[in-house]
């Protein structure tokens, strides 16, 4: 049976408690408030009457093709590249893991820039290309390829982390059963690791959503073609505000349909293992 | 057992005196910035720009816009980035005029620090260059500006109707005509304004909201009725690849060379190293003539400085150094 605790102890106590709430009511609300403001700003009929502008549905639309697309090409290519280079050593392995991470702490602007000089018709590549008409700067393509530079990292981490962190005694076992690497990785890896493979789709896919610096600098900004909805935004709010909000709202939205989703499957996964 | 607080009770009381603090706190945050028209929640002198949900990075064009060293102009951010998202928060300190200036202005901004210091010694600008369009809605949005020189009449009807200058200080301070650059290699071989209607040509415009964006739309508006036809003006628009957000960034795509032509100011010509761009004029009769104004900002809390700064750009040497830069003076229109 515990003795009744001192006063001091007590008021210890309260001031600790204080300490955390001030600490957790603060953060919550900086992250809060703005989204909060956004919803104040605008009324429901001038979000739905813009919502069903031209130039909002085609951002929206060339926003979330060109990230579905992105978000393809990023795991359809990406899985087994780091499937194959976390399963085996060769010379350069800490080179091609630093240049997986080089994304993300490149400037989405710098990173533009860099699509723009290597793949622009005057670029390193690109004026070959263009020999053969062949162009990429300003197309929707530009758009993907600069979305795939950006948003990458976040798949391509949480799938190295994942294809490292998995038990190797269950594919060892597999492999003393006879199974060929390919059916492997089919059958047992992927199976094990894809709610971590999913979450980090997720992130890959809202980044992508959201990419504004290199797509500005490497496609341009041409409605229904190039101008996606972070683009809109941006033209938006200088020249027609409401379309501007509506479009940020919409962002707001999708950005938290995905952070639930990735939390729901995350809760499922703890349950499930 | 007996307990002052059980531990539920602490956490509440913790929660309850946590709100106190920080109604107190956001209460001192408010009063203590600029007044500004907005009555949203959200936290002061907040940037419209912050509303996108992952963060905007600034865009920075390419290094051969700016071979002048700055040592007056604003940080880094905003002074390389003209596509610029969260501006520094300016305050007014001794002798320092902040200046949201027009982006065209951006070749010039050096000289004209370096003329105000010297003709007022000890004051010092900042320049927060963007475009007009983007700092009219920072300064409805609560950014702190001394003066404010904006490259479009209409923006400057907006913010005067909205009480923003400061009565009779608002003045026409110079104007630029629109121009056609074409990368120096010309890899659309464009011989004339007919070429730009040709198919394949690629061309970077500013968007309609940038000053620079309606001065060119005018332009080709006024070329189609009287040269060339309502077609021409449509093959034009096809052509179009970007609709870039400034003025500068226009001159960036072509600089690089990935635009077959774009339409800028002929001070970005004319402030340009030799041999950068080639140049087709618009016919004076057809183009179009934005007028720049300047005016002291009532919010200001350094007018003095402010006026100071306003009387420099006015005066011959300011307005020598436009000039020189390829604007043209107010009255010759």
């Amino acid at each position: 049976m515990n003795p009744a605790p001192v006063l001091s102890e007590k008021i210890k106590r309260i001031i600790t408690c204080t300490g955390a709430a001030i600490l957790i009511v603060s953060v919550t609300l900086y992250l809060a408030l703005p989204v909060v403001a956004l919803f104040l700003r605008t009324t429901p009929d001038l979000f739905f009457s813009t919502l069903s502008t031209p130039e909002v549905m085609s951002a929206l639309f060339l926003s979330l093709s060109t990230s579905v697309v992105s978000l393809g090409i990023v795991i359809l290519v990406g899985t087994p590249f780091v499937y194959v280079h976390c399963r085996n050593d060769y010379p350069g392995k800490v080179i091609i893991d630093t240049l997986i991470d080089l994304p993300l702490v490149l400037p989405p602007a710098v990173a533009g820039l860099a699509l723009l000089v290597l793949w622009g018709r005057a670029g390193l590549l690109g004026h070959y290309l263009s020999l053969f008409g062949i162009s990429i700067a300003f197309t929707t393509l530009a758009v993907i390829m600069a979305q795939i530079f950006v948003a990458s990292p976040f798949y391509l981490r949480q799938a190295k982390s994942l294809f490292e962190q998995l038990d190797p005694c269950f594919e060892q076992t597999a492999r003393t059963l006879g199974a060929s690497p390919l059916r492997i990785f089919a059958k047992i890896t992927l199976p094990l690791t894809a709610n971590g493979l999913i979450s980090g789709a997720m992130m890959t896919f809202g980044r992508a959503l959201g990419e504004f610096g290199a797509t500005i600098m490497f496609a341009g900004n041409l409605p229904g073609v190039t101008q996606t909805m972070p683009l809109a935004v941006y033209v938006g709010l200088e020249g027609n505000l409401a379309v501007g909000l509506t479009i940020s709202i919409l962002l707001v939205i999708i950005s938290f349909a995905i952070m639930i989703a990735v939390r729901l499957l995350a809760r499922w996964e703890a349950v499930n293992v | 057992m007996k307990q002052l607080l059980n531990t539920r009770q602490t956490i509440i009381i913790g929660i309850v005196c946590g709100l106190l603090l920080l109604t107190a706190f956001f209460a001192g945050c408010t009063s203590s910035t600029p007044a500004q028209p907005a009555t949203t929640v959200a936290t002061p002198v907040a940037t419209p720009a912050a509303i996108v949900t992952s963060a905007p990075e600034t865009t920075a064009p390419a290094p051969q816009e700016t071979p002048h060293a700055t040592s007056t102009t604003t940080t880094a951010p905003a002074a390389v980035a003209t596509n610029s998202t969260p501006a520094p928060v300016y305050t007014y300190s001794e002798g320092n005029v902040v200046a949201f200036t027009a982006a065209s202005l951006k070749g010039a901004s050096p000289a004209l620090a370096a003329g105000f210091e010297q003709m007022y010694p000890g004051h010092h600008v900042v320049f927060n260059l963007d475009g007009t369009q983007a700092l009219k809605t920072q300064v409805q949005n609560g950014a702190y500006a001394d003066v404010f020189i904006s490259a479009s009449n209409s923006y400057t009807t907006e913010l005067t109707k909205g009480g923003y200058f400061v009565d009779g200080t608002v003045k026409p301070l110079t104007s630029n005509y629109v121009i056609v650059i074409l990368p120096a290699t010309n890899p659309g071989k464009i011989a004339s304004l007919r070429d730009l209607a040709n198919p394949g040509v690629k061309i970077a415009m500013e968007d309609k909201t940038v000053p620079a964006g309606t001065a060119t739309i005018a332009c080709l508006a006024n070329l189609a009725k009287s040269t060339y036809s309502q077609d021409w003006n449509s093959s034009v628009f096809k052509n179009v690849v970007t609709y870039e957000t400034s003025e500068p960034g226009v001159a960036t795509k072509v600089s690089l060379g990935e635009v077959d032509a774009g339409f800028v100011y002929e001070s970005t010509f004319t402030a340009a190293p030799k041999d950068t761009y080639l140049a087709i004029t618009i016919p004076k009769k057809d183009n179009y003539l934005q007028t720049y104004t300047i005016g002291v900002m009532k919010q200001s809390t350094g007018q003095g400085a402010a006026s100071d700064f306003e009387n420099f750009m006015l005066s011959a040497s300011g307005q020598q150094i436009l000039t020189d830069y390829g604007f043209r003076p107010i009255s010759t229109s």
